[in-house]
This record gives structure tokens, C-alpha cells and sequence, in this order.
């Protein structure tokens, strides 16, 4: 039940920033034939860039998430994050998942500073770190809530400070925004596009909406199903904040469904 | 009369059942003071046509009670029943809550124990009576090895099926948070995550320890569970109701204080 290598990995070089998938693929041994989730996956994430990863149901995105996150090996390719391999979980990457999954026995607080207490930082420098955090996600006053009583929006803020409290090279986030309802959803996006901004992340982004991904991504990674593999990556020329009225929006978008939809 | 029934099943203990006192629900309160008054009236009636040998009536039960008291008679018992209770409790929960955990959680234990496990459950603590007493004797020890056996298994499954109901998802959480390892895996996810089926097991032991009194003091050792045996042996059943009585009044009071520290602990559930 341990991690997939039993201990975290340590991730510290710095000579090649942002995010390399290469060459990653994913068989499982079913009962019948091995099914292929993923077949040569590669595209790379510059440091600081926002890429969204889109594909059709059963294309292997989740898989792919779980690869890249060090939470399940690849059958073949690896990940490198700074140019070091990942080979299990890392506190180099903040991961955000689509049910919060909160620790719904510790505070809003508590929550954010889970990471922190397993850091070499003094617990004046995890508090300061804890206010920083619940300031970026506009839940200070929240600080003392049990999640129970948080709405969804709230959860998934917990869950991006959580993350990003660590202070991680890469965000990375499977479908985050998934389980909120459309207009949460809207302003939760506007405030992630803020927090990276601000803090300058690099960020992996994983949906299945199009709208979303064209809302928020530098570039977008489209994938195919059966087995899951890299598209097309396309680049989002659009200036920020991005309108849903624009033309060039609805370009992307429906060059993005084309992709999508188009049989291989 | 209107039935009003709302509020009925929204008093909720950490467990999800709806047992023990509700003493902030005066409406519930009321009728199950109304059951017991009734319950005590049938007994009366019946006891008129029974000898006190089959049936005493609740009076009789009372004045016994008070006779047993005044002497010194039942308190000694208590004491000496709390002798055995106690430390079987609490070594036989922290061993079941502890092996439960780990065997849950470390494939490699599972797997080493499962059989003997399978084998060892179905033995009732009442069969091992005969290692008591060559283990540890006719004494407070022995009553309390087969009372923490009990607690043992309530448990050992307990907090075995609590720890196998641990979200995965939790888990991979802590991973990427930097979680160093098992043990503070365990420490900081797992055990917290499991606490509320692990207390439930914790308080459903607490009360099956009370009834297992009257089966660990059944060699031989004085308390309650002898008085209770002793009294049958001789027909008085107004005594065996007194003393079963006792052992009533210390699981209520046992599993009040309990459900207390239970909701103050998972606070976060509420």
C-alpha cells in the first residue's frame, strides 16, 4: 500500500526547467489481452508555462495524471521534472485532484500547513506560510473550518493552497474545476490564472473542456483514445483575459473539438 | 393526536446508529422513561402470578439491591469486577486496535496472519477458561485475560475494516505532500482516517467487556459475574436482577462517557 516506490523521490536538478513526458506508455494486464492506456506520450512543459491537457473520454488522461504525479509507474518513457526522472511522488509537484480529497479531519489551515510540517522550515516560517496561502485563495477567514462545512469552490481553494503551500516547481491539476458548478467554475479559473500570475508556476492542467483549456492554456495538449497518445499540441495565441466572444477564442475552441472528434 | 415524528433519526452518534441516552432530546427522553415505567409495570403483574424464585417483583429486586449495597456486599463486587474489567479492556483494545491497524495495513502481516486469524476467531472466550487458569490462575488476571480477549476481536476487526475503508485518494494525497513513509503515513492519514470506525469498535467493546464479567468471573473469581452465578445456583433471582443491574447501570455510565469523548474527538464529523 506504500507510494509506488515506496518513498517519495527527490527531485533537484535544475539544469532542464519545466516538465519533459517522453515516450511514456501504459499497458495493463487485463483478464483477457493487455489493454494499451497510453502509446508514446511525449511534449514538454517549459517552466512557467500553462499547458492544458485535453482529449476524449478513454483517452488516458487520468492515466497519464497519475504517471506524471510519480502515483503509478509507465510501462515505458519516463518523466522528468527539472530534468531529473520521477520516479514516485514528489513535493516538487503540487498535485490538485478533481474531489479535493481534503483531510476532513484537520482544518482549512490545518489542511495547508499538511505539507509544510513534513518541510525543514521553523513553525514561524510554516505559519507565515499558511497566512501567505490562505490570503492567495481568499480564505483566511476560513482558516479554523472543518472542509465538511466548505462549499465546493472553498474545497478546491483549500486544495490549491494545500498544493502550492510547499512551494512545488509544478502545479499539476486533473480536472480540478470538474465537480463545481459553472459559475464557480468561471471565477475559480480567473483566480488560478491570478495565482499564476503571482507566483509564476509552471502548470500541467488536465480537462476535458475545451472551453476551459482555451480559457487558461499557453498550449494545449490534445489526445487521442485507443491507446491514449498525443494528437496535436496546439499553441493558444489569444491575448489575456481571454473572452468567450472573441473570435480567435472560438477558433481555438473549434479547432481544439475538431482534434478531438476527428477519427485517427 | 398529531404524531409528530421529526426529528427521529437526526440524532446521529459518531457511529451512524441511533443507540444510548438522548439527553438533549427532551421529547425522546420522555418516552423512553414512559417505556420504562410500562416495562415495570408488566413485570409487576406478571411477577403476582410467579413464584419470587421464577419471578420476583420489582420491589423485591429493589430492597435486594439496597440490602446488597448497604452491606458492602455489591460494592466490593464492583470493585473487584472493576479489577478485571479494566485492565482487560484496555489491554485487549489497545492490542486489537493495535494489530488490526497494522495487519490491515501491511500486506505482508495480512497475509502472514490471515489464516490464523480465520482460525483463532471463532473461538469463544469463554472456551479459553482453561488457559486462564494455567496462564495466570484463578485470579484477577485470568478474569482479565478472557475479558480482553473479547475486546480483542471487537477490535481487531474494527479497526481492520477501518483501515481497509481508508480512501486511496487520501493516501496519494499525503504521497505527493511528502509523507516520509509508513509509519507517518499511518500516523498522520491512516489512523485519523479510520478513527471514527475504530472508536465505533472502541465502544461496542467497552459494553461487550460488561457482559463478558459474568463469563471471565465464572471460575471462580469473586465480582459481580460470581455474585450473578452464585445467586442463580441458589434461585435467587431477585439478586441476579439486582447485580445484573449493576453491570446495566456501569455499561450506560461506561458508554455515556464514552459517546462524550467519542464526539468531542471526531469533532470534525459533525
Amino acid at each position: 500500500m506504500a507510494g509506488v516506490n515506496g518513498k517519495p523521490a527527490a527531485v533537484d536538478a535544475d539544469d532542464d526547467p519545466g516538465v519533459v513526458v517522453d515516450g511514456v506508455g501504459k499497458t495493463y494486464d487485463g483478464d483477457g489481452d493487455p489493454v494499451r492506456a497510453l502509446e508514446d506520450v511525449s511534449f514538454s512543459v517549459e517552466a512557467g508555462e500553462f499547458v492544458c491537457l485535453v482529449g476524449p473520454s478513454g483517452c488516458g488522461k487520468t492515466t497519464l495524471f497519475r504517471v506524471i504525479a510519480g502515483l503509478a509507474d509507465a510501462t515505458n518513457g519516463e518523466v522528468r521534472l527539472d530534468g531529473t526522472r520521477v520516479t514516485g511522488p514528489t513535493t516538487d509537484m503540487g498535485v490538485v485532484f478533481q474531489e479535493y480529497h481534503l483531510f476532513p479531519w484537520l482544518t482549512v489551515e490545518e489542511n495547508v500547513g499538511f505539507g509544510l510540517e513534513r518541510s525543514d522550515r521553523s513553525a514561524d516560517e510554516r505559519a507565515k506560510r499558511v497566512d501567505e496561502m490562505l490570503e492567495l485563495v481568499g480564505l483566511t477567514e476560513f482558516r479554523g473550518t472543518y472542509p465538511k462545512s466548505l462549499s465546493g469552490g472553498m474545497k478546491q481553494r483549500v486544495a490549491i493552497a494545500r498544493a502550492l503551500a510547499v512551494d512545488p516547481h509544478l502545479l499539476l491539476m486533473d480536472e480540478p474545476f470538474g465537480a463545481v458548478d459553472a459559475q464557480t467554475r468561471e471565477m475559480l479559473q480567473r483566480e488560478l490564472l491570478d495565482v499564476w500570475a503571482s507566483t509564476g508556476k509552471t502548470v500541467l492542467f488536465v480537462t476535458h473542456d475545451v472551453a476551459e483549456a482555451v480559457t487558461l492554456a499557453d498550449r494545449i495538449v490534445v489526445m487521442a483514445a485507443e491507446p491514449g497518445r498525443v494528437r496535436e499540441v496546439v499553441d493558444v495565441d489569444v491575448d489575456r483575459p481571454r473572452e468567450r466572444g472573441d473570435p480567435a477564442f472560438g477558433e481555438h475552441v473549434a479547432r481544439v473539438r475538431e482534434l478531438i472528434g476527428a477519427r485517427p | 393526536m398529531a404524531t409528530d415524528t421529526s426529528g427521529r433519526f437526526d440524532e446521529r452518534d459518531g457511529s451512524g446508529l441511533r443507540v444510548g441516552l438522548d439527553l438533549d432530546d427532551p421529547k425522546r427522553l420522555l418516552r423512553g422513561v414512559a417505556g420504562i415505567v410500562g416495562f415495570l409495570g408488566l413485570w409487576y403483574l406478571v411477577s403476582l402470578t410467579q413464584p419470587a424464585y421464577v419471578l420476583p417483583s420489582p420491589a423485591a429486586v429493589g430492597t435486594r439491591f439496597l440490602e446488597e449495597l448497604g452491606s458492602g456486599t455489591m460494592t466490593a463486587a464492583l470493585a473487584s469486577s472493576v479489577r478485571h474489567w479494566l485492565p482487560g479492556t484496555v489491554v485487549g483494545t489497545g492490542l486489537g486496535v493495535g494489530a488490526g491497524v497494522a495487519f490491515s495495513w501491511s500486506g505482508f502481516l495480512d497475509d502472514l496472519t490471515a489464516p490464523l486469524v480465520r482460525t483463532l476467531r471463532p473461538v469463544p472466550p469463554l472456551a479459553l477458561i482453561g488457559f486462564a487458569i494455567a496462564w495466570f490462575g484463578i485470579n484477577d488476571a485470568g478474569a482479565a485475560f478472557i475479558i480482553a480477549v473479547g475486546a480483542f476481536w471487537i477490535n481487531f476487526y474494527a479497526a481492520y475494516g477501518a483501515v481497509e475503508g481508508v480512501s486511496e485518494d487520501l493516501l496519494d494525497v499525503g504521497w505527493t505532500l511528502g509523507v516520509s513513509g509508513d509509519l507517518d503515513m499511518v500516523r498522520s492519514v491512516v489512523l485519523p482516517a479510520a478513527l471514527p470506525g475504530i472508536t465505533t469498535g472502541i465502544r461496542t467493546g467497552l459494553g461487550r467487556c460488561w457482559m463478558l464479567v459474568v463469563a471471565a468471573e465464572i471460575f471462580g473469581v469473586p465480582g459481580v459475574g460470581r455474585e450473578i452465578l452464585r445467586a442463580s445456583n441458589n434461585l435467587l433471582v431477585d439478586k441476579v436482577i439486582a447485580y445484573i443491574l449493576v453491570l446495566s447501570l456501569m455499561y450506560l455510565l461506561v458508554d455515556v462517557a464514552f459517546r462524550a469523548v467519542q464526539r468531542r474527538v471526531l469533532i470534525w464529523q459533525a
